[in-house]
């Protein structure tokens, strides 16, 4: 197989420049541009017909300028943010560079290796004009669209790009404000489920036409002259609140572990390196190090390394701020071709999302080795992505639904940890399960905390949770489960917490555990067990104060035995 | 008409309206809060203000409240037991997974209303369809029943799974709960709601629960207190979804007060949307720490059907009131990457702003519109005299923060709080698909007429409608409360003629179950109907409201299609070709309040005087007139000052003023024509 060098990727786009734009005005601009976002956000929330978008919230909103810097973006899916960028980049290009774009043009494009993304995270550009500036910005959403024709309508086991769904290299799904029709017939006549994806798609047009407004109404209400000094002010203001950050890390080069369970197609633990290096304020991360291509789909294509690195890193240092191009300047990102971090055509990449995951959760275990109080332990690490298809008994018609499931969250310095979706889909909110139970052939038999899940510690990892899901018709389920094998750590001392995992007990009484698993076929009444992992444990247990200990143990979150064993000092 | 005392408690103030049919004015008064007898604060105020043969004479007396509110913010409240469907009990503390705060890897999800040692758990299932998937297990209630009690339980919230479907399983706990020797309060959840989504539902309930107790007694003291006045009018307090409802009904139903604070500004601005005619009309509240903005169209303020009150969702209708952490003393500081930053921090009303002289050092917006003048010469009603040298120190030391004079600095601060609001405001009519260019802007509460001219400059709004008691518009508003009760159901239904049957069934039973909440039998009774509806694969849709004869639908489904077809059309700028299904059934009765006849004052002469002040269409200082509220009549330009009691309008050069014919001002955009 052929080596490459690494290659050196600065996660920022453009030149920084200097301005004497006011501090007041810039502030004024800001806001009108994360209020932009989030009107195109609502739109699209408001219309969306799959509940990936509108309950799960598998998408990112984003506006850019013209030179493809993110102006904002709306809370959505973090893991998206970085990955925008290059999909307008990319959409542009393909259809014939700048000069080919025209107002009311919107491009469709999802190519895995400028996506980041699996096919089925699908992104759509509108290029936005002033009659007199000319182009001024764009406005891009990536969401998840539930069905586009992959080997199956969700996948663990691809092996190449080609099996996991249609491709829409960039092309114009609306010319001049009008809908390409034979574009869009292709798009619907390639999804199992062509009225949910018609509908998703037909409000990812409203919604990135309602972004253009907006954006184009903040660019008119100040102008050129007030509004691009303001823009790049707004950059240099988002670097200048990361790099103070970073200034507090000691300099030095820290190197975090981690492991994924296996590649979904070959059954062996792949483990992996991220090297932080903190030089002042500047912050490297270095994947090249890591592991060849993988043959089955935990590939993370180049855009999705980058967006981990800036997720990890404006989650940290952006003190809580919408992110915007200039908290990306100080750090820069190495990858080297062919690897698990930068997999080339047509390496499978369906599941690039769980290697990246796991990379934001190995960048903190980095940060952790210079400072051990500025992150927490690991989480569950997982989003437990479970997906569900079939054909509805009596109708006949076909139906999808899929949702991430929330895991304990790791214990910091000063805190236990709770039980949410994982940081990086963090505005997420998983179904009601009375939602679910009107719409899906399926009974919820159990759900709650699992006791003794938690990593122990002076603060103790959130609890996981253990799910039993009963179906009432034969489905097809798709199972896409990271750290069943590997428990999460604990930091500083605390100690680790449950892993995921997963099984199918049938109506004969056979059991099955798995983790990744494609197109199960599975009978009615049998009963899926979903066992979420906990958070990792913070500090020496011996240090965890007894009163909260005895708290643990009356309200169940711990059993007897676990709290002899881990916190002896309570008794 | 109707003689009628409104009371409205807030975190400082509680104010005071009252309206006398017999001369048609309205009166208003003001005294502190009594946070530890908050009732005690409200009589006061009767007693102080209000002259005896009104109180005799009143026929209502209504009340906004946040003692609910405030027993959840602050975790007063019962002591909550929680009876769960077995496997079910942790729904209240897994919520739905999200963080509050997206960027925050350390945000800590709210402690449960309800610890986990006290949610207990029967075995029972319903399904969705309301079908029984395992019978209530009887026998073990009795040992439910001893551990709340040896616990010391209060209350008790009974959480079934889709008890909204089916509520016997739910009713049965309850009744063997009595049995069994429970004698505290007891919520159920289909009580609460009857609509999907069970940790919604859930933790409605145990708000329930939480603070039914504490509202129920407070307001029967209230009520005794008033009679003992010689009140014998009707008491009611306001409703979060708008409207009012009688003090029994609260003590039963108190969540659906909880969120009533800033429901009195947009009932008023409804009010005086139907008066004056306006079609479109958007509040701008702005208090000392907040700033609330609602849509009125056609004279109605917009319900939602869920919201979030202390990090916790309930499910309850609720007026679509958007609040931002920006108001009168929003501090403004230089942040660490050195931009000026405007709020959500405030000052609060101890220190308050350095102009007050009450030791605050930090600048807030009121200091920057003190040091621009916009307040005026510096009395204000309340007492205070403005310290124009505190407000100016305190702004220079941010000014010298970011390199700007202290002038500059004012401005800025002005111009930054005000693009916050206006982006709120541009928001909430945006996903309406409205232009807010085309509104007539409602600026009420202390600093809401300050920022009036401000606003609508920044939203090109060409017309501002300053209300009577700008400054106590809330208590103002909470007079014109009609009596209203709702109750939902979810059902989802094709829209076809055979579910219109359905729906015209489910109208029925909740109308009869509105019918029997509350001792109202009156003439002037209306019924209101709303279906929730979506296209088919959708999960959200539009509320529409749709015509009824008596209680029965008069629309066949084409019609309610198109009614859906048009509001999405104007939402979203396009329809579909799928079908449309209804998943949730609205019933509401309201009963009008009588009219008010709103009558303009007599205009009085006043002194008048001038002052200079920070004009920003000119963007220097000029001398603006100076002039009492009640000697507006024909109108006049710009630049001029207005004060009143409770609050000070800022009317730029280009802008002119008038008294309309209902006490209220109206500004326009360019100069007075005579």
């Amino acid at each position: 197989m052929k080596t490459y060098d690494p290659i050196v990727h600065e996660a920022a786009s453009g030149a920084v420049k200097e301005t004497h734009a006011d501090p007041i005005t810039t502030e004024v601009v800001r806001h009108a541009l994360n209020s932009a976002a989030n009107q195109m956000k609502h739109a699209l929330m408001r219309t969306a017909f799959s509940p990936v978008i509108y309950e799960v919230l598998d998408f990112a909103v984003a506006l850019y300028d013209k030179d493809v810097r993110l102006l904002a973006q709306a809370p959505s899916l973090p893991m998206f943010m970085g990955t925008l960028d290059f999909c307008i980049r990319e959409a542009v290009t393909n259809v014939g560079g700048v000069e080919a774009l025209e107002p009311g043009d919107v491009l469709l494009y999802n190519w895995p290796y400028g996506t980041g993304s699996h096919p089925q995270d699908v992104a759509m550009v509108m290029p936005v004009f002033d009659d007199e500036a000319g182009l001024i910005g764009y406005t891009a959403i990536k969401g998840h669209w539930l069905d586009i024709g992959a080997k199956d309508v969700y996948c663990t086991d691809t092996v190449d790009v080609f099996q996991e769904g249609t491709v829409f290299p960039g092309v114009k799904l609306c010319a001049r404000g009008e809908i390409v029709r034979d574009i869009y017939r292709m798009v619907v006549a390639n999804s199992r489920i062509p009225k949910m994806v018609e509908g998703d798609m037909n409000a990812t047009i409203v919604a990135v036409r309602a972004g253009g407004i907006a954006l184009k109404r903040v660019f008119q209400r100040f102008g050129a002259e007030t509004f691009w000094p303001c823009v790049e002010e707004m950059y240099n203001h988002g670097e200048r609140v990361v790099r103070q950050y970073f200034e507090s890390i000691p300099d030095g080069t820290y190197v975090g572990e981690g492991i994924l369970d296996n590649n979904g197609v070959q059954d062996h633990p792949i483990p992996f390196e991220v090297t932080l290096k903190v030089e002042g304020s500047q912050v490297t991360l270095d994947y090249s190090n890591s592991p060849p291509a993988q043959g089955g789909p935990i590939n993370c294509p180049v855009p999705s390394t980058l967006s981990a690195s800036r997720v990890a890193i404006s989650m940290l240092a952006g003190f809580g701020e919408p992110p915007n191009e200039g908290m990306f300047r100080a750090l820069t990102v190495i990858t080297r071709p062919n690897t698990l971090f930068h997999p080339l055509p047509p390496a499978p990449c369906y599941l690039y999302g769980w290697p990246a995951l796991q990379a934001i959760e190995v960048i903190y275990n980095a940060v952790s080795k210079a400072v051990p109080d500025a992150v927490p332990a690991c989480s569950g690490g997982c989003i437990l992505g479970i997906s569900y298809s079939g054909w509805r008994e009596g109708s006949g018609e076909p139906w999808a639904d899929g949702a991430p499931h929330p895991v304990g969250q790791g214990a910091w310095n000063g805190g236990d940890g709770g039980t949410m979706l994982h940081i990086a889909e963090s505005a997420t909110r998983f179904t009601p399960l009375e939602v679910w139970e009107q719409r899906d052939p399926w009974i919820t038999e159990r759900m709650e905390l699992a006791q003794d899940s938690c990593g122990p510690g002076q603060y103790r990892g959130g609890p996981g949770i253990d799910f039993e899901f009963r179906f009432t018709e034969q489905i097809n389920m798709t199972a896409a489960i990271e750290r069943a094998h590997n428990a999460p750590w604990g930091l500083a001392g605390g100690g680790e917490a449950r892993p995921n995992g997963a099984s199918l007990k049938y109506a004969d009484g056979r059991q099955r555990d798995f983790s990744k698993v494609t197109r199960l076929a599975v009978p009615s009444d049998a009963v899926f067990t979903l066992r979420t992992g906990g958070g990792g444990g913070y500090g020496p247990s011996n240090e965890r104060d007894v009163e909260r200990v005895k708290a643990d143990l009356r309200n169940g979150y711990i059993s007897e035995a676990y709290a002899k064993k881990h916190y002896p000092h309570a008794f | 008409m109707a003689t009628r005392i409104g009371v409205d408690i807030g975190g400082t103030f509680t104010d005071l309206v009252f309206f006398d049919e017999d001369t048609g004015q309205t009166r208003e008064g003001k005294l502190p809060t009594v946070p530890s007898a908050p009732e005690q604060g409200v009589l006061n105020a009767v007693r102080e203000f209000v002259p005896p043969e009104i109180i005799a004479k009143a026929d209502y007396f209504l009340h906004g409240t946040t003692v609910g509110l405030n027993a959840l913010l602050e975790r007063r409240g019962a002591k909550v037991g929680m009876v769960c469907t077995k496997g079910f009990r942790d729904v209240l503390e897994i919520r739905r997974g999200d963080r509050a705060e997206m960027y925050n890897l350390f945000w800590q999800q709210p402690e449960p209303l309800v610890p986990r040692y006290l949610r207990l758990e029967l075995d029972e299932r319903i399904l969705f369809d309301g079908t029984v998937h395992r019978p209530l297990d009887e026998a073990a209630v009795v040992s439910l029943v001893k551990q709340f009690n040896a616990e010391g339980v209060d209350s008790l919230a009974i959480c079934f799974m889709n008890a909204y479907a089916n509520p016997a399983h739910e009713l049965r706990a309850a009744e063997l709960l009595r049995e069994h020797g429970f004698t505290g309060d007891i919520s159920m959840s289909h009580k609460v709601s009857r609509e999907y989504r069970e940790y919604e539902r859930f933790s409605t309930t145990a708000i329930d629960a939480f603070v039914r107790t504490r509202m129920s007694s407070y307001l029967q003291r209230l009520e005794e207190g008033l009679v003992g006045m010689g009140f014998n009018g009707r008491c009611l307090i306001a409703r979060s979804g708008s409207g009012s409802m009688t003090f029994a009904e609260a003590g039963e139903r108190p969540f659906e007060t909880i969120m009533s604070g800033p429901v009195g500004g947009a009932q008023g601005g409804s009010e005086i949307a139907r008066s004056l005619d306006i079609d479109a009309l958007i509040t701008a509240d702005v208090g000392g720490t907040s700033f609330d903005t609602a849509l009125i169209l056609d004279g109605q303020a917009q319900v939602l059907f869920e919201g979030e009150v202390a990090g916790m969702p309930v499910q309850s209708a609720w007026v679509d009131v958007r609040s931002i952490g920006s108001g009168g003393g929003s501090v403004a500081y230089k942040d660490i990457g050195g931009l000026l930053r405007v709020g959500p921090r405030s000052s609060g009303a101890v220190p308050g702003p350095a102009c007050y002289g009450k030791g605050g050092t930090e600048p807030t917006t009121t200091d920057a519109a003190a040091h621009l003048g916009m307040l005026g010469p510096g009395k204000l009603a309340s007492g205070i005299q403005l310290d124009f040298a505190a407000s100016e120190k305190a702004i220079g030391d941010v000014a010298q923060q970011i390199g700007k004079d202290v002038l500059d600095t004012a401005v800025g601060i002005m111009r930054i709080a005000t693009s916050s609001m206006a982006n709120a405001m541009r928001e909430i009519t945006v996903e309406q698909g409205l232009d807010p260019r085309s509104m007539a802007l409602l600026p009420f509460g202390g600093a809401g007429p300050m920022f009036a001219i401000l606003l609508a400059d920044e939203l090109q709004i060409s017309k501002i409608i300053v209300p009577p008691l700008a400054g106590n518009f809330s208590a103002w508003g909470l007079l014109g409360a009609d009596m209203v009760q709702s109750a939902a159901l979810t059902r989802i239904m094709p829209l076809n003629e055979e579910s219109l049957g359905e729906t015209d069934k489910v109208l029925a039973e909740l109308f009869s179950e509105l019918d029997a909440r509350g001792e109202i039998s009156d003439p002037a009774l209306e019924r209101l109907a709303n279906l929730d509806l979506r296209y088919v694969g959708q999960e959200h849709g539009p509320s529409i409201p749709v015509p009824l004869a008596g209680s029965k639908l008069a629309a066949s489904s084409a019609e309610i299609r198109s009614l859906f077809e048009e509001d999405y059309l104007r939402t979203y700028g396009s329809t579909m070709e799928f079908d449309v299904e209804i998943v949730a059934i609205r019933a509401t009765n309201r009963i009008p309040l009588p009219r008010r006849e709103h009558a303009a004052p007599p205009v009085q002469a006043g002194a008048q005087s001038t002052w200079p002040a920070y004009s920003f269409s000119r963007g220097e200082y000029i001398d603006f007139d100076v002039i009492d509220r009640s000697s507006i009549g024909d109108e006049i330009s710009g630049p001029v000052i207005i004060t009143e009691s409770t609050t000070t309008l800022y009317v730029d050069a280009d802008w002119s003023v008038r008294a309309g014919s209902k006490g209220e001002l109206v500004l326009t955009r360019g100069a007075a024509k005579k």
